[in-house]
């Protein structure tokens, strides 16, 4: 069975850009179903909570959607839904999103209902109340998902000192901390700041986009914001850290360390690398040998979270209580024979092959196009990283997936933390680094 | 505007139907077959076999080693996956649209040619295990969620969970599997779809080259006991670690084909879809609530056979379980008293459209619509009524949906109790 292959060759979708107003607006437009996709970015995220306050800009996302200076939270709200249109407004890393979808014919109210949410919104404090009341509530049931405690404790652990060292949804501590007051003046001062960008996707003529636009919205904060730098930690090796759950039968596993950004010179590499080394399901090493030959696991991935400066890389599985120690090493080796020799020309070309060849697949729905779009403006990659994407991962060598491997992989000096029953294989974890329990 | 395309059919002379649509808006396709196969139409001693056996379908063929299918498709720029329910197990690859004749000539080998041996087997077996602890034992509300099931039905096999009892996991052996790859690995009992952009008579003419020449076998026997109708609430307590309380009820409604089944997804949106919802304003919004959620699947995942409507709640901490509860049924009492305001029911109306419209952007959903209705409901074409049907329902409908399923008598609840770590490790080991 052929292993061969050629791409067909893949025209991106059109993509209309224009200035109004101070603010970029891209339109990708596409007949078919009768919907609309309109996204309004912020650019900036959780990145930009003040100390102590983890979870500041994911709340005043939400608070603009409850409640303007015309309209209750549950007129919004019975105005959305009524509309079969669905609204969420988050924070992520970087920029917050207000996202809101519906059908064509509503274009005008969809667009009208964003404009007040934007110009008027009103942080009634009746509101505030419940919905902090909500998100505490649902962090003390996220306590039960032992995937997300192991997520969230990794990245704390990796980004102590940064911007990027809490959930953007914050904590169960920062949380009830945050007063609706600070909300509103944290909005105040970053209300449709410089940098605040569109992107409308479907049934939708792009000229009729921007006039509307035009006409409905304007940045007022013409200063950029200031960025706070995520600086690398000097290598401290191995630290190990257990979150004891002996109710657990099985344990989460995270470890990684630092990443790279998009905006890298060796992004492309490193993401053929990621596939060939975890990211690529049954085509990569890390499931080959810990599911498929040892069945250890259901599944394990390598992944590159993407943000402005500089994301994580990490691997994630789970594993019975008794192979968790086993799980691990074997995995840890997988890194270290990888960064020592690098790919194979067969892998090589099987990862360039999937990523170029899956590329038209990535563009199906209006929220994978837009997101697409989003991604490169955020990133500072311009659209054309979106067209030269499927040649620039031809271009990658194998002597560039080994240099990518020797320069930004660390198998000695990564963050590993497992949820799990601490007293099943703490002992044997100390043969790796210093380890750390707690509940 | 019709947002889905006419679909072409054809049948081999080996039972398997091949339905076709052409979609060209991008160079993709989307390659599934369907089987009926899931775990309906298991047995006890052999639950979870439908899915594991979904693993072993990777196990690779004469020409194919293991795993390597998943590897070639991506080679060529593909996605994959599989997936089993209750009532089906669906294979599927999502590929640039000039590797239909790769997507066709591996699946047809490994619908004939699979390598069952208990080296693919064993390992397999353990996999699937700690799939199960993920999923079900470790998952706040896995093993809570089995239990309603384990509960609400007492004779049809929708009592055990699609993954499988673990004691039966663990006894499975190679002959089981081999007679269950015999019995419903047939084209007799499957259906083959592709959409996009292709061209329906060069789909006919390589499925013909490929599946053509795979027997037929003998039906499958179907002794399938029907649920007998519930005549009293059923109730019981689960206990484990965790920091909330919750509740799951779950209601018997009518299996896929029925006409009650669309008003009944109308009231489940009214209920709890979107931030205007019944149970969003009482529950959730003033924080008694963490979560509160009315469940049916929508099309074309319905239960073939009756299936259930589930209810769940998860409580806000320091608001009693109990009180919820009884405010939750309050308001369902009050769809069964009274006629839905017009505005409501419009509203429902074009939420469920609305999503329906937005599913239809992928090749894959549109395959699984028509590939689930044929296996499910015996029909492709019950996908064409379903807008014009969410349209037609009344309130009038939906209050009698309400009154004939959203009984007391009908409902069936599994309470999760937290418990201390201590005496979470008296109850015993959870498997």
């Amino acid at each position: 069975m052929t292993l061969k292959a050629v791409p067909p060759a893949f025209t991106l979708p059109p993509i209309f850009t224009a200035v109004r107003n101070g603010m970029k607006i891209y339109v990708a437009p596409r007949a078919g179903l009768p919907l609309v996709s309109l996204h309004l970015i912020f650019p900036y995220g959780a990145e930009a909570d003040p100390p102590g306050k983890a979870g500041m800009a994911d709340l005043m996302a939400e608070m603009l959607t409850l409640g303007t200076g015309r309209h209750t939270a549950a007129q919004i709200a019975s105005e959305v839904d009524g509309l079969g249109a669905s609204l969420s407004a988050h924070a992520g890393w970087d920029a917050t999103v207000l996202h809101l979808q519906g059908l064509k014919e509503d274009l005008e109210r969809l667009l009208g209902l964003l404009r007040e949410m934007i110009a008027e919104p009103s942080f009634p404090e009746e509101e505030f109340a419940q919905l902090q009341q909500r998100r505490v509530a649902a962090l003390a049931q996220q306590k039960d998902e032992s995937q997300i405690v192991a997520g969230e404790r990794f990245e704390e652990i990796l980004f102590r000192g940064t911007p990027y060292d809490h959930p953007v949804y914050g904590t169960l501590k920062t949380v009830p901390l945050i007063s609706r007051d600070e909300v509103q003046e944290f909005h105040r001062r970053r209300s449709l700041p410089e940098g605040t960008f569109w992107v409308v996707a479907g049934n939708v003529d792009p000229e009729d986009c921007f006039r509307r636009l035009e006409a409905n919205f304007s940045v007022l904060t013409p200063e950029p914001l200031p960025v706070i730098p995520v600086n690398p930690v000097p290598p401290q090796g191995i630290r190990v850290f257990i979150i004891d759950r002996p109710d657990l039968t099985q344990s989460q596993i995270r470890f990684g360390h630092l990443g790279i950004s998009p905006s890298h010179p060796d992004f492309c590499a490193f993401e053929v690398m990621n596939y060939i080394l975890g990211g690529g399901g049954f085509s990569s090493r890390l499931m080959q040998r810990i599911r498929v030959e040892l069945g250890l696991t259901y599944g394990i991935r390598s992944s590159l979270d993407l943000r402005r400066q500089t994301g994580p890389f990490a691997v994630a599985t789970f594993t019975p209580t008794a192979t968790t120690f086993g799980c691990v090493e074997e995995s840890l080796s997988i890194l270290k024979s990888f960064q020592a020799q690098g790919a194979s020309k067969d892998e090589k070309e099987e990862a360039g092959q999937f990523l170029r060849g899956s590329y038209p697949l990535k563009f199906e729905t209006l929220s994978q196009v837009a997101q697409r779009i989003l991604q490169t403006e955020i990133y500072g990659l311009g659209t054309e990283f979106l067209r030269d994407y499927p040649e620039r991962i031809a271009a990658v060598g194998e002597a560039d997936i080994l240099h990518c491997a020797q320069r930004h992989l660390r198998p000695e000096d990564l963050v590993l933390v497992i949820v799990g029953r601490a007293e099943a294989f703490r002992r044997e974890f100390e043969r790796l680094g210093p380890v750390e329990v707690s509940k | 505007m019709n947002p889905f395309p006419e679909i072409a059919v054809h049948r081999l002379g080996n039972g398997l139907l091949v339905l076709a649509a052409e979609i060209h808006s991008l160079p993709i396709l989307s390659h599934q077959i369907h089987f009926a196969a899931g775990s309906r139409y298991e047995r006890p001693g052999i639950t979870g076999i439908s899915h594991l056996f979904e693993h072993l379908m990777f196990k690779g063929t004469r020409r194919v080693k293991p795993e390597e299918f998943a590897r070639i498709i991506q080679a060529h720029g593909g996605t994959l996956n599989a997936f089993t329910t209750t009532d089906n197990t669906s294979y599927y690859e999502n590929l640039p649209a000039d590797k239909l004749e790769l997507a066709m000539d591996l699946e047809a080998d490994r619908l004939a040619n699979l390598q069952l041996t208990s080296e693919t087997l064993e390992p397999e077996r353990e996999v699937v295990r700690s799939e199960r602890k993920l999923r079900s034992v470790n998952s706040p509300f896995g093993l809570l969620i089995e239990q309603l099931s384990a509960l609400a039905y007492e004779q049809h096999p929708y009592r055990w969970p699609v993954i499988g009892w673990d004691a039966d996991l663990k006894t499975l052996t190679l002959d089981d599997c081999r007679e269950y790859y015999r019995t419903y690995y047939a084209p007799n009992n499957a259906v083959l779809v592709v959409v996009g952009d292709v061209v329906s008579e060069e789909v006919f003419r390589l499925a013909e080259k490929y599946y053509g020449p795979i027997p037929a076998q003998p039906a499958p026997r179907l002794p399938i006991t029907p649920e007998k109708p519930q005549r009293g609430e059923k109730r019981a307590v689960y206990k484990k670690v965790s920091q909330v309380s919750a509740f799951f009820a779950a209601f018997h409604i009518p299996g896929i084909t029925h006409p009650d089944l669309l008003p009944l997804q109308i009231l489940c949106t009214v209920l709890s879809s979107g931030r205007s919802s019944t149970f969003f304003q009482k529950f959730e919004k003033p924080g008694k609530a963490v979560e509160v959620q009315a469940e049916m699947g929508s099309p074309p995942f319905f239960f073939m056979d009756p299936g259930l409507l589930q209810i769940y709640a998860v409580a806000s901490p320091g608001f009693p379980l109990e009180k919820l509860e009884r405010e939750i049924w309050e308001e369902v009492e009050d769809l069964r008293r009274g006629l839905l305001p017009a505005e409501t029911l419009v509203k429902a109306r074009k939420q469920v459209r609305s999503a329906f419209l937005q599913s239809l952007q992928t090749h894959f959903f549109k395959g699984l619509l028509a590939g689930l209705y044929q296996v499910r409901a015996g029909d492709y074409r019950r996908l064409y009524r379903v807008l014009d049907r969410y349209e037609s329902v009344t309130a009038e409908e939906v209050r009698q949906a309400a009154q004939k399923y959203l009984r007391p008598e009908n409902r069936t609840i599994v309470s999760l109790q937290p418990v201390s770590q201590e005496e979470h490790d008296e109850l015993g080991e959870i498997e």
